[in-house]
This record gives structure tokens, sequence and C-alpha cells, in this order.
């Protein structure tokens, strides 16, 4: 196996077109904070796309190169108190590149969205050895095709992107958490429908269990913080939970442990997309799973937004069969179940997807245009299943 | 065109829902940019997604070139028929087909207006977030080829970040599925890049679009400036303090002018107006809201009017959003420019706009979305002055010049279309006007879904890979390869 380290986007293109005149396979690689796999014969790191982070305060936008890890690239707009909103884990190792490539979010998805929503200008590497660029470094911007939308989430199978621009938001100047815990995972669920429906604006409402509880975040003016925090909590108490209020480091370290219950080790995790109204419904569902099965879990999840992220622990055959019972639940729901990582075992057990929807053949189209010989990042695709 | 095609149109769509005498097809020839007009051979107008998917798959057959429409209020020619083709009206598919309020959810054809889906939802406290200036006649299929904004997009996004999910017809008659109600579906986000492709990938034939709750409290300013410069200051000291507002929008003395000929919203007579509207929770838009009263104040606003109540709101904005159709009342025509600049360079592309107005001898209105930089510059002419629709359109054409050094873009809002596609070249090199077309090649290889909008020049969807073999088109000389 091979590791390139390309030091700018023409540098990127010349090491795919070689690549893909050779008929040698490329993995694209970042901080590697997501399984990568299958390995490719040539690995294309982007740990020295680094230089330039451009940020323009007054126009509330930055350029970012792929390299860059996201703490990095914060730390650099904090200095004007702005940041790009996004919180996905790690975020000391994560980077621009590899978070655009999954189109990664973390509890705050529930006020500022998914990198797609950010994203307003690419600049992209292909296999055909050109660098492209789309949208640009305004906000508004209707020219051409959006491709940095088409690029998130993609998985590095399309192109290489070397460098992004996102629209960005102010440093709050204040935060607190409310953290309501309820005595069971059904009323968890209730919990978090009853929340979504008070007329405050969080960053976060995040449910999590075993323990189970719900985690809502407030960042704004502290007075209005305060106020939609009490709003909050007299909905929580009324239904029965017990309420903390956290700010300050208690607050960051509750976030980091809510996200080290998903992230802090290997193991399979499976994401369940349904609509909000039939989280409490499935969150029930796993509950009777999961103690049928014999199969280890925890929860944590983007409540308002049907996000259910679930880490799986035990029998690797038990927990194939969950992730089928789950995913028949998801998909009658009008969702999907998709394993983000897993033991190979089960991926070939259960794949990682589920099944695949009329789209798919259009999405290969998509992928037979950008990269013909599939020399890029080849089986990660939903299209490919 | 062949007579045999058409009768099978009708079949499809019965005899009511095809038209082909001259007299129908007017309506047809162009959209709102009504100097450029093509007259389609036939116009049909289907009712379902599969008689869209018969139309579609005829037209294939026969290799007939089609034009989707929604309700024709488009800014850039995107609609503008083709020579030998046909136009597929969208405008009966006008049903709200499911509204889920818990989950801020509903499905909608196509032919459904922008406002409509608020006046569907209001009642539930509910709305539909992109409000272009046409909301009350443009259609959500339209809104979602252009990928349309707003005036409120400064903090919620375009159409893009409000349709969840779409069914479409693809240019070979099938029919997708891409995203849906619930979030995250597996695989590409085909979904972001139909957005605002121009109606140049597939038809779409139902949308799923995301319901947002009306926010608890809305605070309107209007605020009366000595000069754009320090209204301008007031937007910059306004982000600088790290607020976003709802909305941020500007007016020249002229577009004030216009407004109050036209609607009387009462605008103070000042060389410039803005208008700043904060929502959210009460608690944190009363405390912000003072903010900006204050940071307005300092910059120099000789008036300040904070509306009311929703009467008086409503007045601020009906000035705003009759800017446009109001410069009829200062000039026989206009021409409508719309550009994109970093919030940051605004001055400096407005003393170039005042520096060409001075120039040319065409008046130029300015109404924009200063939050976003979002220019619409109206040149005002006289088409009865020979030349002078031209002369207009050539100024109007070196605005977005400045636009572009400033690095800017040439349309924030109304699209590429027919109008502007020999401009992409001045923002895109070659090699980015290649890479998107790969994603029209996936789409639509033939090249018949309304052919020759966006693009400066046609490209063929050549074999890749394998060895090369001229195109016949390609060895007429007619088109290079891709």
């Amino acid at each position: 196996m091979t590791q390139v380290e390309p030091l700018d986007a023409a540098g990127v293109a010349a090491a795919l077109q070689s690549a893909a005149a050779q008929n040698l396979t490329v993995v694209v690689r970042g901080g590697g904070t997501k399984s990568a796999e299958p390995s490719g014969e040539v690995v294309l790191s982007t740990s020295r796309l680094t230089m330039g982070i451009d940020h323009v305060a007054g126009d509330l936008v930055a350029t970012v190169p792929a390299g860059a890890t996201l703490e990095t690239v914060n730390d650099a707009l904090g200095r004007e108190r702005q940041w790009l909103p996004l919180d996905p884990p790690r975020p000391g190792r994560a980077t621009i590149g590899g978070i655009i490539a999954t189109n990664d979010s973390g509890p705050r998805r529930h006020r500022f969205g998914t990198p797609r929503d950010l994203i307003i200008g690419i600049e992209i590497a292909l296999v055909n050895g050109r660098t492209a660029r789309a949208g640009g470094r305004v906000v508004k911007n209707v020219a051409g095709y959006d491709l940095s939308k088409l690029l998130c989430g993609s998985l590095g199978s399309l192109a290489v992107v070397t460098s992004a621009t996102f629209k960005l938001s102010p440093v709050p100047p204040y935060s607190q958490t409310l953290v309501a815990t309820v005595s069971d995972i059904r009323r968890l669920g209730e919990l978090a429908r009853a929340v979504t429906d008070v007329p405050v604006a969080p960053t976060a409402i995040e449910l999590q269990s075993p323990p189970h509880r719900l985690l809502v975040r407030f960042e704004t003016t502290e007075q209005a913080v305060r106020r939609q925090t009490d709003l909050v909590r007299a909905i929580c108490v009324e239904r029965g939970a017990t309420c903390a209020i956290v700010s300050g480091q208690p607050e960051a370290d509750a976030w980091r442990a809510h996200e080290g219950r998903l992230f802090s080790s290997e193991g399979t995790i499976l994401k369940l997309a349904v609509l909000s109204t039939d989280v409490a419904d499935v969150l029930e569902r796993l509950r009777t799973l999961t103690a049928e099965r014999r199969v280890e879990c925890e929860v944590i999840g983007r409540a308002a937004l049907g996000i259910v992220l679930v880490r799986l622990s035990g029998d690797i055959g038990a927990q194939g069969a969950l992730v089928s019972e789950l995913r028949l639940e998801a998909t009658g729901r009008g969702g999907s179940a998709v394993l983000l990582s897993a033991p190979l075992s089960l991926l070939r057990d259960v794949g990682r997807w589920g099944a695949p929807s009329d789209a798919m053949p259009l999405m290969r189209a998509v992928k037979h245009q950008f990269d013909p010989r599939n020399t890029l990042n080849p089986g990660v695709g939903a299209w490919e299943s | 065109m062949n007579h045999a095609f058409l009768l099978e149109l009708a079949h499809v769509v019965g005899p009511d829902g095809l038209f082909t005498d001259a007299s129908d097809l007017l309506t047809y020839e162009s959209d709102a940019l009504v100097h450029l007009r093509a007259t389609p051979d036939a116009v049909v107008l289907p009712q379902t997604s599969a008689q869209v998917q018969q139309i579609v798959k005829l037209c294939r057959r026969e290799g007939v070139p089609f034009v989707a429409r929604g309700h024709g209020t488009g800014l850039s020619g995107g609609a503008l028929p083709v020579k030998d083709g046909i136009v597929i009206g969208l405008s009966r598919m006008n049903r709200v087909l499911d509204i889920d309020i818990p989950n801020l959810r509903a499905v909608v054809e196509p032919g459904v207006t922008n406002l409509e889906i608020t006046k569907h939802v209001a009642p539930f406290g509910c709305y539909y977030a992109p409000d272009p200036s046409s909301q009350v006649v443009c259609s959500i299929g339209g809104n979602i080829a252009e990928n349309s904004g707003g005036a409120h997009c400064l903090k919620y996004g375009f159409t893009v970040h409000h349709v969840l999910g779409v069914e479409a017809v693809l240019p070979d008659g099938e029919l997708v599925h891409l995203g849906g109600p619930v979030l995250d579906a597996p695989g590409l986000d085909l979904l972001g890049v139909l957005v605002g492709s121009e109606g140049t990938l597939a038809i779409v034939t139902k949308a799923t679009v995301r319901l947002l709750r009306r926010p608890e409290k809305v605070s309107t300013l209007l605020a009366g400036f000595r000069s754009i410069d320090a209204a301008g200051e007031a937007v910059s000291a306004i982000i600088a303090n790290g607020i976003v507002p709802a909305a941020v929008e500007m007016m020249d003395r002229l577009t004030i002018e216009a407004a109050e000929a036209a609607v009387h919203p009462n605008f103070p007579k000042t060389d410039a107006v803005l208008i700043v509207e904060l929502d959210g929770p009460e608690s944190e838009v009363d405390e912000l809201f003072a903010v900006v009263e204050s940071l307005c104040r300092q910059c120099g606003a000789i008036t300040m009017e904070v509306a009311a109540d929703p009467a008086q709101r409503e007045r601020i904005w009906k000035g705003r959003k009759a800017a446009f159709a109001a410069m009829g009342r200062v000039s026989p025509n206009y021409y409508v420019q719309d550009g994109v600049v970093p919030r940051t360079k605004l001055p400096d592309v407005l003393r170039r706009i005042r520096e060409l107005e001075a120039r040319s001898g065409l008046r130029i209105g300015n109404v924009f979305h200063a939050g976003d930089g979002n220019l619409h510059p109206l040149i005002c002419y006289d088409e009865a002055v020979p030349g002078q629709a031209e002369y207009a359109e050539r100024v109007a054409g070196e605005i977005l010049t400045y636009c572009i050094e400033a690095g800017g873009a040439i349309t924030g809002e109304h699209g590429v279309g027919m109008d502007k596609r020999a401009y992409m070249a001045q923002m895109f090199g070659q090699d980015d006007l290649d890479t998107m077309q790969l994603v029209r090649c996936a789409f639509d290889p033939s090249g018949s879904c309304n052919p020759g909008k966006v693009f400066p020049t046609p490209r063929l969807c050549g074999e890749v890979p394998g060895p090369y073999r001229p195109h016949p088109v390609e060895r007429a000389g007619l088109a290079e390869r891709f």
C-alpha cells in the first residue's frame, strides 16, 4: 500500500489521475475518526492540506483547508468570536474534509443543521486530474450546480475535497444546559415530544439512555438563556422529571460525557432515522428487543430531528438479528437504520445500509461520471449494496 | 411537430390539457423576463406524476426537448421554451397532499404557490420560511428549480434548506424519490444538487417541505439614514455585535420614492432606509432589539419607526416587496439585476454603481438584501428611445462584473437561466463548468431536459471511459467533447 500526502489541490488531482491511470484504487483519509473500509491500494491523506484559513469576520464566512481539524479551525475563528457551528465527535482529530465527506454533525444539529446546510463553496480534485470549484464565498448564490451539497455525505467517493467555504455563526455570549432525568425510556420519548412543543429556541435537544435523560441546551444572551431554561424546566418538572441546570465547566463535562457514551471506543454504532413523532415508539421497541436478544445498548439522539444513535455490544449474531429487526421497524416508518461503524463480520451479515431506494441507479450514474473507473473509496456507497 | 406525436400527448393529458394554437401558446412564450421570447410547438398541462412520466417518455422516444414551467414568474428566462420543443406546465398539479403538524412537514404538488403552503398551516401556528417577493403567485416547483430565497433567508436559509424530499421524473421518464420526510436517507445527496438546477435535471412532481413554528416574537424596525453608507455601517455594526437578524433590507432614495408612489408605505424621505427584523423567543428578541435600535442611532439614523402591530409590520414589508413593481411609477421601463457581493464590499460596489449611473445617464435604483450582500439594482430606461433597452441591459451587465470582481456571484436568487449564461464563464473556469456538467450527464445524458440553460456552451456526455470516438455532432463541428 502506498501513502501519498499532497500539499495542495493540484497535487491531489495529480495523485488521483496517476492512480486512476494505473487502475489503482484510492482510499481518502482525514483524521481517521470514521471507519474507512475497505482499504485501497493507495492511501491519500489530507494531513498536509492545512494551510490558509481565510476568515472574513465581517462577512461571517471562512474558507478552510480540508486537512485542518475542526478544533484548529474553530480556535482560529474564535479570535473574532465566531465559529463553524458543528459539533461532531472528536473535534480535535476530525478534519474538515472528513466532516464534509460524512456530513457529520452533533447535538447542535438541532439548531445549525449539518455541513450541507452551512457549506457555501467548495474546491475539489477529481480523478481526471482536474480541480474544480463550485459555489463561492457569498452566502447567497445560485450560479451553477451546487456541487458542495452533493459532496456532503458522498464518503469521498466522487472527488477529494481540498477546501471549503462555510457560513459561520457568532459565538453566543452565554450557554446553559438543562438535564432532565426520568424513570424509563418511554417517558423519555414523551418528554422529548413535550419539550419540542415549547416556544423556545434551544441549540440542542438531546436524549440519552441509560439513565434516561434529556439534555436541552440554550446558547444566546444570558437573560434569554435563563428565561428559556425556566420555561422548559417547568414542563419537565410537571412531567415528573428530576432537573439540574449546568453551565461553565460542568456543562462542558456533561456534553463530553454524552458524546463519550457512544464514541469513546470502537464498537457497533447504529443510526436510526425516523420521524420525531416515532422516536418514543422506537425507543420502546429498542428496549424490548435488546432485552429479548440480550444485547447491551446505549442511546443518544437528536430527539426533535428523529435521529437516534445506538451503541450495541454483545454477541455478534444477536446484534445482527437486532439490527435486522430495527431496520424493519425503521423502514416500516419510512426511515432507515444504517451501521455507522461495526465489526466486519456484522457488516457482512446484515450490510451497512439496508434496502436500496429507487434512486440508486441515478446515484451510480453520478458516481460513474465523476469516477468512471471506480478509483475512489470503492465499495463505500449505499448505491453499491 | 409530428401530428401523431401530438395525438399521443393529447391521449395522455386529454384534449383540454394540450395547446398548439398560436394564440394559446402566447402565454408560454416567456417567463417574467419578458424580453426573451420563444414559441413552443406545444404546451401540455399534466395533472399527475404518471402523466408527466408518459409525456417525458414520449419526448424521449421522439427526441423532443422539453421545458418544465411553474407559474412563469422566473426572472432569468429559465422557463423559456426551446425550439422544436414542448413546455410541460405544472400549474394543474396544485394540490396540498398532506400536512403533518407534529412533524412539521407538508407534502405538496409543484403547482402549489409558495404562500399557499403558509396559508394551509397558519391555523396551526406554522409557516413555510422561504419568502420570495413573488410568493403570492410563484410555484413551489419553480422555487425548487431556482432555489428561491427571500428577505428572511439571512437567518432561515433558502429553498434547499426547507425541501426535505421530492418525487421527480427523470429525463428518461423514470420516477425517483430523493430524500423524504425522514432525515438522512442513505446515499448521495442528489436532492442538494437538484434544488437550484433550474429545471435542467428532472421535473419535480411532489415535494416534502419543512414547516416552522411561528416565532414567539417578531420585532421590525424601519430606520431612515442620510446616506447609504451610514445605513451600511449600521448593518456592519449589527453583525459585528453577534446579532443575526431574520432580515435586513435596504432601499435607496429612488426606490423609496417609487414604493411611496405605488403603495404608500409611509417611508421617511431619506437617502436610505433600513428594515431590520428580529424574531425568536420574546426574551431574546426584546434584549437584542434594544441593541439594534441603539446601533442604528449610533450610526446616524435620523428616523426610527418600530412596528407596533402586525398591520404596521405588513405596511413596512409591503413597501419593500413592492419595490420592483413600483419602479413603473417613476420610469417607463426598468431592468432588474440580481448580483451578490460579500457584505463588506457593499460600500465599494455601491460607489461603482453610482459612478456608473452618472456615466451612463440612466437612473439606477438600489434595493437589496443588505444582510447577505444580494443587490437588486433597477436600471431605468425608456424603450421608446431607440437602442435604450439594449443599452440598459449592457449597463446591468456591467454591474455583474463589479460583483464578480468583488468576489461575489452573478445571481443570488433569480438564477442563470438563459439570461446570464454568458457570465458563467466569468465567474467559473472551464474545469468548474465541466465538472458541474458531469451531474447533468448523469441525470440527462441526451440533453433533452430544459436544454441551453445555465451553461454557456452545451456539452456532450461522452462515453467514459473507453477509446475516444467523435460524436456525430462533434464531427460536424457543432460542439466540443467533454
